[in-house]
C-alpha cells in the first residue's frame, strides 16, 4: 500500500513537472509584478502602510485624467455598441453572401489599422494641414480650424470610434445568427407583431451580447495608449498617459502614486472584463454555441 | 414571405456604404499620401513618387528598428509556443478538471492595461541585466498576447480527441516528447499556427510596451513611425503602409486558415481587441 502510494506520488510529480515552465512564467511575469505593484501602492519608502498615494491619485490633475479616460471610453463604447450593432445587423441581413463575407473581412482587416498608423491617417485627412482641411479651405473657404481640431477630445472620439465599430460588428454578427428563425415563427404564431417580437424575444436574447460588447469596447478604449499618444501627445491628459509619464519619470515624486493610479485602472479594466466574460457566457448558453 | 420594400433596402445600402467609406478613408489616405508629391491644393494628389519610400529605407534607424521588431515578434512567438502548447496539452491529459482554472488564468492579461504591465515590470525588475532589457519586453509581449494564443491552441485541442491520440501513441511505445511532437502537434497545428501569426502581428504593431519598457535602448519599428510623424509626414505614411500591409497580409492568411478550419476553431473577435492600441 505504501509502495503504491509512493508510486502515485511519483506519478503526480511527473505529471505536474511539465506544468512548471508555465507556472513559473506566470508567477514571475504576471502575478509577482502585479502583487508588488499593489503592495507598493499602499506603502511608503520606509515600508510603513499608507493611503497617501491614493490621496494623491485623487488630486485634480489625476481626477481629470481618470475623468477624460472614462468619458472617452464611455462615449466611444456607446457609439460603437449601437452603431456597430446597427451596421452588424445590416451586414447580417445582406442578401448577397459574397458581399456579406467581403464586408466581414473588411471589418476584420481594419481592426489591424490601429494605434500610431490610425492616428496618423486621421492627421493626414483632418490635421491642421490635412487633405480635407485644405480642400475645404481652398474650395469652399471654410476654415474648420480652430473650431474643430483632430488633436482634441472630439478628434480622439472620431479616431477611437474607428477601431470600436469593426470590433462591435465582429462581436454582434454571431449573436444575430444565434437568433433562431423558429423563435421568430413561434412568436408570430402566437400573434406577436414585429415590435413585440423584438421587445420580448429579440432584444432580451441580444442583451448579454450587447452588454458584453459595450464592456469590451470600454476596456479596449480605456487601456489604449498609442493612438492618443500619437494624436495628442501629452497635451490631453488620459490616465494611461499619466501612468506612462510616471514610468519615464517625467513626473518626479515619491514613488507610489503611479502605482496607485495603476491599481485603480486595473480595477476598472478588471470589472469590465469580468462583466464581458459573464455576458459572453450567458450569450453562448442561450444561443447554444 | 413578404418581399422587402425599397425603403429598407436603400437604407441598408446607405448605412453600409457610409461604414465602408469611414473604414477605408484613413487607409486610402495613408497609401496615397505615402506616394503623393503634392497634395494640398486638390482633392487628389498632383503626382506620384516613390521618394518617401526611398527616404524611409535610407533612414539610419530603418534597418535597425525593422530587425529589432522582427526579432521581438519571432522571439515572442517562440516563447509563447513553448509556454502554452505543452501546458494546454498536459492540462487536458492529466488535469482536465482544472481546464476552467486555466481558462481563467489565460484571460487575466486582458484585464491588465499595457501601461500597467509596463509600470509593474519597470518597478519590479530594477536590477541588471534584466532591467529595461529586450528580454523583459519579450516577456511582457508574451503575457499581453497570451489570451489569444491560448484560445487558438485550446480550440484546436478541443476539436480533436486528445486522449485517444495519446493512448494510441503510448500503446505504440511513444514517450511524452514523441507523443507531443509527432502525434499531437501535427493534429493541432492550425490552431498553433494561427495563434502564432496573431501573436506576431500584435507584437510587431506594439508601440506601448516597447516605448515604456525598453525605450530608446531597443527601438522598434512602431517607435520609428511615431517619431517620423513629427518629422516627415510622407515618410511616416510610407512606414505606416509597410506596417499595415504586413498586418493585412497576416490577417488574410488567418482568415483563409479559419475558413479551412471547422466552425469551433474560429478565433473569437475579442482576440482582435487591444491590437496595437
Amino acid at each position: 500500500m505504501a509502495k503504491y502510494r509512493r508510486e502515485q506520488k511519483k506519478n503526480f510529480l511527473k505529471k505536474i513537472v511539465g506544468l512548471f515552465p508555465f507556472i513559473i512564467f506566470c508567477l514571475a511575469f504576471e502575478f509577482v509584478p502585479i502583487f508588488i505593484l499593489v503592495r507598493d501602492s499602499f506603502s511608503l519608502k520606509s515600508g510603513d502602510l499608507t493611503l497617501q498615494h491614493y490621496q494623491s491619485a485623487f488630486e485634480p490633475t489625476y481626477l481629470k485624467g481618470f475623468w477624460n479616460s472614462i468619458k472617452l471610453s464611455g462615449v466611444t463604447a456607446l457609439i460603437g455598441t449601437f452603431l456597430g450593432a446597427g451596421i452588424g445587423y445590416q451586414i447580417f441581413k445582406w442578401p448577397n453572401k459574397k458581399i456579406q463575407s467581403t464586408l466581414i473581412t473588411l471589418s476584420d482587416v481594419t481592426t489591424n489599422f490601429a494605434g500610431a498608423p490610425l492616428a496618423f491617417g486621421f492627421i493626414i485627412i483632418l490635421g491642421s494641414a490635412g487633405v480635407v482641411t485644405k480642400f475645404l479651405l481652398n474650395t469652399f473657404h471654410w476654415k474648420i480650424y480652430p473650431d474643430f481640431s483632430i488633436y482634441s477630445f472630439t478628434g480622439l472620439i472620431l479616431t477611437y470610434v474607428y477601431f470600436q465599430l469593426p470590433l462591435m460588428v465582429l462581436l454582434i454578427i454571431p449573436a444575430f445568427s444565434g437568433l433562431r428563425q423558429d423563435w421568430r415563427e413561434a412568436a408570430q404564431n402566437l400573434g406577436a407583431n414585429k415590435m413585440e417580437y423584438w421587445r420580448n424575444v429579440g432584444i432580451p436574447i441580444l442583451m448579454p451580447s450587447m452588454i458584453a460588447g459595450y464592456m469590451l469596447l470600454f476596456a479596449n478604449a480605456f487601456g489604449a495608449y498609442a493612438t492618443a499618444f500619437t494624436l495628442t501627445g501629452l497635451r490631453l491628459p488620459l490616465i494611461t498617459m499619466q501612468i506612462g509619464s510616471a514610468i519615464s519619470g517625467e513626473v518626479m515624486r515619491e514613488q507610489g502614486h503611479g502605482q496607485a493610479l495603476a491599481v485603480i485602472s486595473l480595477l476598472i479594466m478588471g470589472a469590465c472584463i469580468a462583466i464581458y466574460q459573464m455576458g459572453t457566457n450567458k450569450a453562448r448558453k442561450w444561443s447554444g454555441h | 414571405m413578404k418581399t422587402p420594400t425599397k425603403g429598407p433596402v436603400f437604407l441598408r445600402f446607405l448605412i453600409v456604404s457610409l461604414f465602408v467609406f469611414y473604414m477605408l478613408l484613413p487607409i486610402v489616405a495613408t497609401y496615397l499620401f505615402s506616394l503623393a508629391t503634392r497634395w494640398d491644393r486638390s482633392i487628389m494628389p498632383e503626382g506620384y513618387t516613390w521618394e518617401a519610400y526611398q527616404t524611409a529605407f535610407n533612414l539610419s534607424y530603418f534597418r535597425i528598428t525593422l530587425k529589432n521588431s522582427l526579432i521581438l515578434s519571432i522571439a515572442s512567438c517562440l516563447v509563447s509556443f513553448i509556454i502554452i502548447v505543452p501546458t494546454v496539452y498536459l492540462t487536458q491529459i492529466n488535469f482536465r478538471k482544472f481546464r476552467p482554472l486555466l481558462d481563467l488564468l489565460m484571460i487575466i492579461p486582458f484585464a491588465i492595461p499595457t501601461v500597467v504591465l509596463a509600470l509593474s515590470y519597470v518597478r519590479v525588475y530594477t536590477f541588471q541585466p534584466i532591467t529595461r532589457s529586450p528580454f523583459l519586453l519579450i516577456m511582457a509581449t508574451v503575457v499581453y498576447t497570451m489570451p489569444f494564443m491560448y484560445r487558438s491552441v485550446s480550440n484546436s485541442v478541443d476539436a480533436v480527441d486528445i486522449s485517444v491520440l495519446t493512448e494510441a501513441s503510448q500503446s505504440l511505445g511513444g514517450d511524452l516528447w514523441n507523443t507531443l511532437t509527432k502525434v499531437i502537434m501535427p493534429n493541432i497545428y492550425p490552431g498553433i499556427l494561427s495563434g502564432m501569426l496573431l501573436v506576431f502581428a500584435t507584437v510587431f504593431a506594439d508601440f506601448t510596451l516597447a516605448k515604456l519598457i525598453t525605450g530608446a535602448h531597443f527601438k522598434t519599428f512602431p517607435m520609428l513611425l511615431v517619431e517620423q510623424t513629427q518629422i516627415d509626414g510622407n515618410v511616416a505614411a510610407a512606414l505606416s503602409v509597410i506596417s499595415f500591409t504586413l498586418a493585412w497580409g497576416i490577417s488574410m492568411v488567418l482568415l483563409w486558415f479559419s475558413s479551412k478550419a471547422s466552425k469551433s476553431k474560429k478565433a473569437q473577435p475579442s482576440d482582435k481587441a487591444y491590437i496595437g492600441k
